[in-house]
């Protein structure tokens, strides 16, 4: 059985509690034993980088020494913020000794840094260790007929030094996955685009009108729903979404779901275990989509060749 | 008069290559960033003008502009940069530094912004862990905004978006020490 240190974060106790608990169902399906990562504290998330140096480091390097103590030669992170922290964190370690030495002596007690335990977001985890093929072969309930508009965000893959995953332009490790779940991915242009971010609570005129875009594109690329796997993507795109529509005049009803709620469901768990009481945008008219069949751009298209060669006739 | 070759000091360009790691010099400002940057039309200089700011050393004028406060740190500039600056590490550094000098821009929202990241810096110096109601609850009280989000609150509450407790670290003087120790080190340089 794989063992893997988890690392929640503050969201996945708090907002994100239906990504926690289906990230759970998942890896038990899966097989993969996660041990929650013993007195985790914030990774200072934008804050600490923001404000200071120093401890935008010491804060995810004590959860990276934490980490050592468990046998466990990965930890998975749920958030994107948690996982860009204390990837960033690692990076610095492991190529300024000088530095590392600086930081650790904030947290002196807690142990010294060996930089043995790799970190990695759980779609980076669910892509590399476990792979496509392995989750479809655990698929029981076929996404079929479900379009999704898959978005990463900006830290899952982004900066490049520091993720050394996927593309930072046009990921597909969670269009992988989606496909692998019998979902169909829509091409979908602001994959990567930001969200706003922290600036949810701070100067919330620059989420409605990021997040309003990113809704935008996905409504046009015929999504009947977003995927995400950031606890904070999806309470922008969620929770703000009434914000964003009566701002904008829009009526969007985009559901935005977890990764792993859609893992979760074509793994045959039933919907009240996706939690869909805690989505702001109900997910059930999306979910009402599995089973359809999806128009081809060729049978669309044909209608209109019809059309055209009567014209030329007349 | 600046004879031909002459160096012309610079110590604001210095400090910020230092801090960031970067050499700003190198910028043929091409704009791309600026394109890309998804928060550039809230910015009073849009990235590509910092940098040329940076270079010509109006170190007031920098510290002046919201740009750097409005950064998201989401990447996109840097990983189309066609000479591969690392500009949300200049965007830090010059922060850091004016935070260093205690200067900021007198312009409420980025007052709002620093005051949003004291307030959750703090909670993690008691508590070692965020706690999102009590985050915004918080934050709306220090800048006088009482009813700012209260219309997300029922809705939230209802349906156990925001759990009622805050969950601590269990080791909290390690945190607190770790605070402290930080501290001392931002003093050092």
């Amino acid at each position: 059985m794989t063992k893997l240190t988890y690392f929640p974060g503050c969201s996945a106790h708090g907002t994100s509690e239906e990504f926690d608990s289906t990230l759970k169902l998942v890896m038990k399906t899966l097989g993969v034993e996660m041990e929650e990562l013993p007195d985790w504290n914030c990774c200072g998330a934008t804050s600490a980088h923001v404000m200071t140096e120093n401890l935008a480091l010491a804060l995810p390097l004590r959860n990276l020494v934490l980490a050592e103590r468990l046998p466990n030669k990965t930890m998975g992170i749920a958030c994107a913020s948690c996982y860009s922290r204390m990837k960033t964190t690692k990076v610095e370690m492991d190529s300024h000794p000088e530095l590392a030495k600086k930081i650790n002596s904030t947290i002196v007690e807690e142990g010294e840094y060996k930089g043995v335990v790799d970190v990695k977001s759980m779609l980076q985890f669910f892509y590399e260790d476990i792979g496509p093929e392995a989750i479809a072969e655990k698929v029981v309930y076929p996404l079929k007929g479900l379009k999704v508009a898959c978005y990463y965000g900006c830290l899952l893959t982004r900066p490049k030094s520091v993720t050394q995953f996927d593309s930072p332009e046009y990921p597909i490790s969670m269009d992988r996955i989606m496909e692998a779940l019998g979902a169909k991915p829509t091409a979908f242009d602001f994959k990567t685009e930001c969200c706003g971010a922290s600036f949810s609570i701070s100067d919330t005129e620059i989420v409605l009108s990021l997040s309003g875009t990113i809704l935008e594109m996905a409504r046009e690329s015929g999504a009947h729903a977003i995927v995400v796997a950031c606890p904070l993507c999806q309470s922008n795109l969620d929770m703000r979404q009434p914000d964003i529509d009566k701002k904008a005049g829009t009526k969007y009803n985009i559901p935005v779901l977890y990764i792993t709620q859609l893992m979760a469901l074509a793994f045959g768990y039933p919907l009240k275990d996706l939690k869909p009481a805690k989505h702001i945008i109900p997910i059930e008219p999306a979910l009402a989509h599995i089973g359809e069949e999806i128009e081809t751009p060729e049978e669309k298209k044909k209608p209109r060749k019809v059309v055209e060669a009567e014209s030329e006739v007349e | 008069m600046i004879a031909l070759g002459q160096q012309i000091e610079n110590k604001f360009l210095e400090a910020v290559n230092k801090k960031s790691g970067s050499n700003i010099l190198e910028c043929y400002q091409c704009g791309k960033c600026v394109s890309t940057c998804p928060v550039s039309s809230f910015m009073d200089f849009p990235p590509r003008e910092i940098m040329q700011m940076v270079k010509l050393g109006l170190k007031e004028e920098t510290y002046m502009a919201n740009s750097m406060w409005f950064c998201l740190t989401c990447a996109a500039c840097s990983s189309r940069c066609p000479r591969e600056i690392d500009i949300p590490r200049v965007m830090e550094a010059i922060r850091h530094l004016a935070i260093e000098e205690n200067v900021d821009p007198d312009n409420p929202k980025v007052k709002a912004i620093r005051k949003f990241h004291e307030i959750f810096l703090d909670m993690i110096k008691r508590y070692g862990r965020n706690y999102e109601l009590r985050m915004m609850a918080e934050f709306n009280i220090r800048t006088r905004n009482l009813f700012k989000d209260m219309h997300l609150a029922p809705k939230a509450l209802l349906k156990g978006k925001i759990p009622l407790g805050h969950e601590k670290v269990q080791r909290a003087k390690a945190i607190q020490r770790m605070f402290k120790m930080a501290e001392k080190l931002e003093k050092i340089k």
